[in-house]
């Protein structure tokens, strides 16, 4: 038997129509969808609540966006967590890491030279930083008071030298007030 | 769907219009999740230690005050910890805790429970400052070792912190921790 060619355009596989249950007419479906006199079951799905809704959000969202956040200068920094804690508030970071001191995230200093003199001392570098920032902010807020905060992101294995070194050389430069940065443990 | 209906047409070009808005459903639906999956859920707080001892500078203090009692905390020893109620230089009484730590997670944290409720019980007993009016805090000394790990310092501290009370402060009534921790430089 001879097949007959098929064309350019015949397609093999047919466009599906509707099949299943053709021959039923549904003549109450028709009769429901047309509405029949009766009330239609069409609904409009109400879109304008539902933008609203996801503006909503989307404002929400964009104000509590926080593109720096308040995670660590540092990745490699676990920071150790406490109970009685305070919340956090805006101010000057100084982090130590393993083996650098670094204030917003530049560096100021290291922790080896603390670690091999053995004994407690105030870090040049992070000094001469932290005190052109508090000559800084006085020259722009000369009518207020220095609050002489300080946040400290220390990493849990670094020695307690290293971490007193630090906070006597932020005291030294003006910033008496130190916090450390702990993650938030329990339900306080 | 939503459209914008300005009448007429009158067999010209009709002016109406559909807004598409299922397209605008779906960017807010995008913008939805990258600022969720983006957005910092930040756990992050501090913990206090002022260096300004005793306690920052108060307007209508007087010249010479008297001496006040401070607490101090040692935590050098190996087994334990040791408590001492200071007067200036003056010992008036020492206390020995033992060191047991408590793991919290698996993150390595660690908590004294012993060490927070003996400092509660020391300063219920012995804590100058406890008016709501009083502005000024009783003060905590930390001693440790250089070689101390920051986590277990942390620790410690935050059992100083444990005993809270009330401050007013500008109107405002709020639970404040009693005592003000600095490091002792020795």
């Amino acid at each position: 038997m001879i097949e007959k060619a098929l064309s350019r355009f015949t397609q093999p596989i047919a466009v599906p129509g509707r099949r299943l249950l053709h021959h039923i007419p549904l003549r109450f479906v028709q009769r429901k969808v047309g509405g029949g006199g009766q009330r239609a079951v069409n609904a409009e799905i109400p879109l304008i609540p539902f933008i609203d809704f996801l503006l909503c959000i989307v404002l929400f969202l964009l104000a509590s966006f926080s593109a720096t956040g308040e995670l660590p200068i540092d990745k490699s920094i676990k920071l150790p967590n406490a109970e009685n804690v305070i919340d956090m508030t805006e101010a000057p970071m100084v982090a130590i890491t393993g083996t650098q001191i670094l204030v917003d995230g530049n560096p100021a200093g290291s922790t080896r030279v603390i670690e091999e003199a053995n004994r407690l001392q105030r870090v040049e570098e992070l000094f001469n930083i932290l005190k052109n920032k508090r000559e800084l902010w006085k020259q722009l807020n000369p009518a207020k008071e220095f609050p002489g905060v300080i946040i400290l992101q220390v990493d849990r294995k670094v020695q307690a030298l290293v971490v007193k070194s630090v906070f006597q050389t932020s005291a030294y430069a003006g910033y008496p007030n130190v916090s450390f940065m702990v993650g938030r443990l329990g339900n306080k | 769907m939503a459209g914008i209906d300005v009448g007429g047409g009158h067999g010209k070009r009709p002016t109406n219009h559909e807004i598409p808005l299922i397209p605008f459903i779906d960017f807010l639906l995008c913008l939805v999740a990258f600022l969720l999956v983006t957005a910092v859920w930040s756990q992050m707080a501090r913990i206090n230690a002022d260096a300004r001892v005793p306690g920052p500078p108060q307007p209508d203090e007087p010249k010479d005050p008297p001496k006040e009692k401070q607490l101090h905390v040692e935590m050098k020893g190996e087994e334990k910890f040791k408590l001492v109620w200071k007067e200036g230089t003056t010992v008036v009484n020492t206390i020995d805790i033992d060191k047991k730590a408590v793991p919290v997670g698996d993150s390595g944290d660690m908590r004294y429970p012993d060490l927070a409720k003996k400092i509660v019980d020391e300063w219920t007993a012995n804590g100058a400052h406890r008016a709501a009016s009083d502005t000024k805090l009783d003060q905590a000394v930390l001693h440790t070792d250089n070689s101390t790990p920051f986590q277990d310092v942390v620790a410690v501290i935050d059992a100083i912190y444990t005993p809270k009370r009330d401050l007013t402060w500008a109107g405002k009534t709020e639970k404040v921790p009693a005592f003000n921790v600095t490091f002792s430089v020795n």
